[in-house]
Order: C-alpha cells, then structure tokens, then sequence
C-alpha cells in the first residue's frame, strides 16, 4: 500500500465547523488519543467570534518529540462544512487529505483540487444516523477515520470515547463506539493510510490548557476563595473552579462585576483565606484601584490576567501581549507587585502555585500574566503529583499579648510584618486603604508615610530573589538568540528545533518572571549572545523597553505581532 | 502576658486613642453612640465582629473604634463584607457607609448582596450629601435641591433606597434616625442578630453641607412605625409606607421570618468555617482525572 508522503514523526490534524458541532470535544478527544500513545501534543484552537456561523477549528500536533505549537501545514484536515475547507485553503497542499461532506453539503471539492490535497467526501452525517440514530456523532465517526489514516490504535481510540461519555451511561457509549468503528471501516476501505502505524510509549502526561493548568496550581496551593466575572480568555478558570467546588473546601463566587470580584478575593484574604481573581486585561482594568489597596493593606492576593488584542473589547477570542506595561505599572500610588509571566501549560501550574506562596508571604499582589494563546491552548504536561503540600506563612500561630500591644503593621527588615486575622483575640487592629501607623490607624504624618512606603517597598528585594529566573532554551551558543516571555515561549522553543533541522545556529531566552525584573541572570544570559532578537506580541516593543529600562542591554532586532494572531514558528524561521 | 481569653465589647473596649474629627453636631455622633450601645449590648467577644467602612466623613468612624476594622475603597465596603463573611462565618460583619458610598458608587454591590442574602449588616450614614467632599449631591438628594456639583438644583429624582431594598428582596430593612439614639440602637441590634441581609438606613443631619434636612426637620416629621402598629411582615404594606414624604416613618419596614442566608446554601461551610479547613495537604486526584 502507498503511503502519502508527510513528516512521519509527527501529526498535524485540524478539525474545522460550526460552533455546536462538538469541534472542540473532537479535538481534545484526538489530542488524548495522541497523547494516550505516549506522544506530547499541542493543540491550537481558533474561533473567530465575528465569522459567519461561528467558525470553529481545533488543531492538534502531536508527536513523540516536543510539540509546543501549531504548525501552518496539515496532515488530516476534517471539514465538518464547507467554509472548514474555504477558509483553510492555504494550511493544505499535496500531502494533505481532507475529510468533508461536500455531496451532502451541497458543494464541488473539484474548486480546492488546486491546492494539491486529497478529498475523501465521507457521508459522516448518514453513519453517524445509521449507527446512532442522530447527527451528531459524525465528529467521532471522523475520529474513527483519522485512527485509520493516522496509524493509531482504535482500542486506545475506543478508551477516550468511553471516558469522554462515561457519565452519558452505557447506551450512549455504545452507540458513539459504533460511529467511531463505522468511520474506522470505512477509511481502511477507501483510504490510504498517511502514516506509518505509531508504537505506543508510555507517559504519565495529562492534556489541559493554561486555564485548567491556573486552576489546578491554585487548587494544589490551597485556594478557597475565588471570584471572578466572565472576560474571555480566563472564564475557563472560573468554570473550572466552580465545578471543583464539590471536591475542595473552595468558595467561587460569580461576583456582580470586576470591582466586587477582586473586592471579595480581597476580603476573603484579610480573613485569613487563600483567595484569587482573574480577568482579561479589560475586566482587571476595573480592578486597578483595588489592586492599589491589597498593595496598601499588604494583603496577600493572586491576579491571573489573559491578554487580548485591545484597546477596549478589541478582539475578544484572539491573542496578543499589548499589556505588559499596563501591568507593571497598575494601581495608583507606588504598589509592590511581582509579575509572573508562564509559557508553557506546565509553567501556568506551578507559577500559580508559586504565586499563592509569594503573595502570602511577602504580603502583596502577584500576577500571572499569560494571553489567549497560552490560556486557551492545550498541552501536554507530566501528571502533577498526587499530593501537594503547603505551609502557611505570615498567620500568628502563637496567643498575642494581652496587653494588646500587638501591632499588625509593625515596620520591619523585611518590609512585611506578622498578620492576625479576625477571630483571634488581642489581634484588634485597623486595615486600612488610607497610609497609616503600625496599628493601621489612619496617619498623615510625614515620617510616618515616608516610613511606610519605604516598609512595603523592601519586599520587593526578598521576592527577588525567590521569583524564577530566565532561562536558555536550545544550544549554549549559537549565532542568533531570540527573547521572549509568556506564551512566546512556545513558539520560540518550535524555531530553536527547527532551526537545528535547517542548519541555523539559533537558541533562546524565555522570561518568566517581567517584574522584578530579573537583571543580573538576564544580563548574564544575554551578555555573550552573538545577535539578539525580541520577539513579542505588541506594536511598540513593551518588553524590550522594560530590558533596556533595567539593563543596559541592546537588542539587534525584533519581530513583533500584534493582528491577534500567534506567533508561527516556521514564519519566524523564515525571518531570521 | 499572652493568652488566648477573649473580651467581650464594652463601650470600654471599643475606645480607640483617637477621638472624632466629625463637626461639633454632627448626626454622626448620635449614630456613633447608639452604634456602641448595640455592639455593647450584644455581648460579642470583641475579636468575633468586623467592621468594614466604606470612604466619606462616616467611614472615617474606623479610627475611632477599636475592633477588627477595614477601611475600604470608596463605593466597595460591600464585596470586601461579603467574602469576609464567607472565609469565617462565626465573624458578625457590620458594614458603615455613606448614602453616597452604597446608593451611588457601590450600587450594584448593594442590590446583589440583597438578592444573595449575604450575612452581614449594612449601616448607611444617610445625610443627604456627600459630606467628605465637601456638599455635593447625593443620590438621595431632594430633586431640585442646590449644592455644590448642582447650583441649579439636583436633576434626578432622589433614589428610594428602603424602596429598592424591597425590590431586592433584602430580609431586613429598617431605618432609624440619629436623634433617636435609644430607637436606633434597638434597630441594630435586631439587624446583627438578623441571620440574612440587614439594612438601617439612618437620617443622619449634616449640619454644615445640608442646611435642610436638619435634625429640627426630622423631629417634626419622623414617626415609629411600630408605635403605630405597624408589623413588619407585608411587603406590599411596607412598600406604600415607603412613599410617606410629608411625615417619615422610621423603624422596622420588613423582616423575613425565613429567611436563610448565603452562607446556609453552601455546602463547603456546613462543617467548618471556610478557614479553618487545613491547606497543608491537598490531594489532586480528583482536580487532574478528567485531564488523562
Ligand atoms: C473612587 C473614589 N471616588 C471619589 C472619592 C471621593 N469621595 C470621598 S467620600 C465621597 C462621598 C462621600 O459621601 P457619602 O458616601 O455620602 O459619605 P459621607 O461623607 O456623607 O458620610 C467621595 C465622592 C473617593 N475617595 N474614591
């Protein structure tokens, strides 16, 4: 049997339709199949809110190598309709097979034959009826299909079916593993397989987004309060969350608007929880003036932010990093904050994680600052560990004097001082959003505000050395360096591969941590880089201001974005 | 000496090192006194009660008691209540604020915690005026009256806020007046033991940015509800009092005998207060599943 020539090492499949035909349930259940054979997985998701019929598409590379981002090129296209095809012409070419209805569609594959692909007009629609007696199955009966063409294993296939409908009951799961045999039989009659038939390694991976990846590092870190207001890209968090309500001592509150969310994470902190917001940049917009008074009360708070291209609702699904300086410099006044900058899904675990740490210890606001593309991606990463354990920081375990001398604001080497919460006797003390003395009584003494600015702010030297520190990705030395932050690292890390296939001598420098900036181990890695490159998602170089701000770095170049769309390795690749 | 006994309020106990900087007359006092009596009253250790304040001459009360307090933003008292509630439901959490404060900047914080039924009691300093900044009008301002931000006469009509708490299905709602200081006391102390949403909404004379509604003024029209029979178990009945102008009624309008609060409905709370669950092991089982 011929096989159709394509990068046998890795897949690249895409299914495209409707909102409401399930493209995203398909997608996560071929990603699983992908990752269930051992193989890392990536997976892009697009839905462009202004296009006609709510266009959606989920793409998944998967390979045993790491995958860490979309690739242009696809293997196995599924075109649940017409437009699935038309609006995807230039992601197809000679090696590419598409899967699509046209006949039942009503539409001719001979006006995209130019692209070079190969069609197989499949009736999914009438299998899916025959073997379920609906419609709706014809996404699993083109998994059945994909299994065929992409040499996987169908039982693995009919084990993430059977999860995916399990709380469905057995009927159901019976009646989808019959669409999905029906799509398998089919394809191995009239089609030509396009890969080889993948071995199966085994992993310990769980595929999941930066949401989901948010939420469990808030989950593992003990997080009992959480509010929020819906805002894409971080709405995932607050579903997520809420339904683990059932599981964890944890408190979510869909709160009335922005201002009450980071209000209520505020005072549920004071008193003693572990608490967490989260919002687009839009949404945290109405949070600045609070994000000044967690600074001013030194209470300790969790901020996710996902950006997206502004100003204003801008393009509410698509991606950017516009507000890095925005972040930095949030809430009036002179506010202590640290801001994290995750890449990876793994990376969106365990810097929440961090966050809850730092942010109880030091007492201040800390920000997990990623964008659409990092919170909405899904990725593989290494099952986190069964258990996780805290320790609490800051909370006065002991009995205060009774004498009531106990000061809450009492200034200190290290900027933070010993907290009571209410409930606990002789801790009686004021926490205020005006300056004020060590008691928190309201001041305007001169030394006294001095004195307390001057308190919050030496925590930023201790959080300093406790934030994570850049890092080299690729070759120790090569001609070209690339920089980056958040999400970029995904694609940065694909180009450094790539770029070793093609003979091109590139490594790069990802930045999880924007502020503090971390100077002396940025200096060090990028001191001796031979070209420097930034790379970022924003029109006027956010990043690159603040590196040259704080160091006296030069870059020798930059590629930026900022159409709402991601970064493509291969475009990069092509650039340098 | 440390230890871990508790004190309960005493007007001893609540005396701060500072006094009020509040203007000599201020309706302000006579809410202050009877706020102390009724805390005083309760016989609440004094480490069990937070006070949240909002930001204007009332809020400026956090200085002067000496209690667990937090000054919050300016229109935002209520979400900072709400959590608090919810992290440690044993805590009684009051809230004191300007008319200006929760019927204007945080009005939508004031119409949800009613619709939720959170636990906690609301003190609204009702002057007419926004005091602090010095005698612009309020949203409870008489339509036409002239202040500062308004030299023709405020445009809208003033808000109904015993009116829109009904609405809100809010499950206490009373109003007192500062210059009845025994009445008053009595009202916030049957709002705090009120498991559910409490409002008093309390006339309180500004004496130098609202030369109008002075206490004079409210001697002349104020009447006890329930001095006059009046029980407060009728919406419909508490809704028509509402629009009473020439003489104002004050005490109690509604009260929900059934009432059940936020907290009750979340099963998470039924065993232990949110904060006293343990963080230090968290197991991830159920929290990674659905992921493989
Ligand atoms: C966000 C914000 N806007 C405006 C102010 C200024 N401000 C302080 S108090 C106040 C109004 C005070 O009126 P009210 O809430 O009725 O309280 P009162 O002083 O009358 O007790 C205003 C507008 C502020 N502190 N914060």
């Amino acid at each position: 049997m011929q096989m159709i020539n394509s990068n046998p090492q890795s897949i690249n499949w895409k299914v495209a339709g409707r909102a409401g035909e399930g493209i995203d349930v398909t997608g996560i259940m071929f990603g699983k199949l992908c990752m269930r054979h051992g193989m890392n997985v990536f997976a892009y998701r697009e839905y462009p809110s202004l296009i006609r019929g709510g266009h959606n598409t989920h793409q998944v590379h998967a390979s045993f190598d790491p995958k860490t981002s979309q690739q242009k090129h696809i293997d196995l296209l599924i075109a649940l309709n017409e437009e699935g095809i038309s609006l995807h012409k230039n992601e197809l070419n000679e090696h590419s097979v598409v899967f699509c209805e046209a006949k039942q569609d009503g539409y001719d594959i001979a006006k995209y034959q130019d692209t070079g692909a190969t069609f197989y007009d499949i009736p999914m629609t009438n299998m899916s009826r025959e073997e379920t007696g609906h419609f709706l199955a014809q996404n699993v009966v083109s998994l059945g299909a994909s299994a065929w063409l992409m040499g996987l294993d169908i039982e693995i296939l009919k084990a993430v079916i059977h999860d995916a409908f399990h709380d469905k009951g057995e009927t159901i799961i019976e009646a989808n593993h019959r669409a999905m045999q029906r799509g398998y039989d089919y394809a191995k009659e009239h089609c030509k397989p396009i890969k080889e038939t993948f071995a199966k390694k085994e992993n310990n991976q769980i595929l999941l987004t930066g949401n989901h990846a948010v939420a469990m590092g808030a989950i593992s870190a003990g997080v009992q309060y959480f509010s929020a207001y819906p805002m894409t890209p971080t709405s995932e968090i607050l579903s997520s969350l809420a339904a683990q309500q059932v599981n964890y001592n944890l408190v979510v509150k869909h709160a009335e608007d922005e201002i009450s969310a980071i209000n209520q994470a505020i005072g549920a902190s004071y008193a003693g929880a572990r608490a967490m917001t989260a919002s687009a940049t839009g949404g945290y917009a109405l949070m600045v003036e609070a994000t000044s008074l967690a600074g001013v009360m030194e209470t300790p708070l969790v901020i996710c932010v996902g950006q997206r291209p502004g100003p204003a609702t801008g393009l509410p699904t698509w991606t950017c990093q516009s507000d890095l300086q925005f972040i930095i410099n949030a809430g009036h006044g002179e506010v202590p904050r640290v801001v994290l900058t995750p890449g990876s899904v793994q990376e969106h675990f365990e810097l929440t994680r961090l966050a809850f740490y730092l942010a109880e210890k030091y007492q201040l606001v800390v920000f997990v600052l990623s964008d659409k593309y990092g919170l909405e991606s899904y990725e593989t990463m290494p099952r986190p560990a069964d258990e996780y354990h805290n320790q609490r920081y800051g909370l006065i375990e002991e009995a205060l004097p009774s004498d009531d001398s106990y000061r809450r604001f009492v200034v200190t080497e290290e900027g933070y001082s010993p907290r009571s919460i209410p409930g606990q006797a002789h801790g009686l003390s004021v926490t205020n959003s005006y300056e004020h003395d060590e008691f928190g009584y309201a001041t305007e003494d001169a030394q006294m505000t001095k004195t307390m600015n001057e308190k919050r702010h030496r925590k930023i030297k201790g959080v300093a050395t406790e934030v994570p520190q850049p890092i080299l990705i690729g070759p120790a030395e090569a001609d070209i360096t690339l920089v980056g932050w958040g999400s970029t690292r995904l694609v940065l890390e694909e180009v450094v591969r790539q770029a070793s296939t093609v003979g091109k001598s590139v490594n790069c420098i990802h930045i999880p941590c924007a502020w503090p900036f971390p100077v002396e181990s940025f200096t060090k890695l990028a001191r001796t880089a031979k070209k420097l490159i930034m790379v970022e998602g924003n029109l006027n170089g956010q990043m690159e201001s603040v590196i040259k701000q704080e160091t006296d770095m030069k870059f020798a170049d930059h590629i930026r974005r900022y159409d709402g769309r991601p970064f493509y390795a291969e475009e990069i690749l092509e650039t340098l | 000496m440390t230890d871990n006994q508790h004190n309960y309020i005493s007007k001893a106990s609540l005396a701060s090192p500072y006094f009020p900087t509040w203007c000599p007359g201020c309706g302000n006092f006579g809410v202050w006194t009877a706020f102390k009596n009724a805390l005083s009253e309760l016989q609440i250790p004094e480490e069990q009660v937070v006070i949240v304040y909002g930001v204007g001459c009332s809020g400026n009360m956090a200085d002067f008691n000496r209690v667990y307090g937090f000054h919050a933003l300016h229109g935002r008292a209520i979400p900072n209540a709400v959590a608090i509630k919810l992290a440690n439901h044993r805590l009684k959490v009051v809230v004191v604020a300007g008319d200006g404060d929760t019927y204007g900047e945080g009005l939508n914080h004031f119409i949800s915690a009613m619709r939720g039924n959170h636990d906690i009691t609301l003190l609204v300093h009702d002057n007419q005026v926004y005091g602090l900044t010095t005698g612009q009008t309020a949203p409870t301002t008489e339509k036409g009256t002239k202040t500062k931000s308004t030299p023709f006469g405020a445009p809208e009509i003033q808000i109904n806020p015993i009116g829109l708490a009904l609405t809100c299905d809010a499950t206490y709602i009373a109003r007192g007046f500062a210059g009845d200081i025994r009445h008053l006391t009595s009202l916030i102390k049957q709002a705090i033991l009120h498991e559910g949403f409490s409002l008093v909404d309390m006339f309180q004379p500004c004496f130098t940015f609202n030369k109008h509604n002075t206490y004079h003024y409210f001697k002349e029209r104020v009447y006890n509800l329930q001095e006059q029979g009046f029980t407060a178990d009728n919406k419909v009945a508490a809704w028509e009092k509402t629009y009473e102008h020439d003489k104002l009624p004050i005490g109690l309008f509604y009260q929900d005998p059934h009432s059940v609060a936020f907290h009750k409905t979340l099963s998470q709370l039924d065993e232990k207060m949110l904060i006293e669950h343990s963080i230090e092991t968290i197991a991830m089982e159920k929290a990674v599943s659905a992921f493989r």
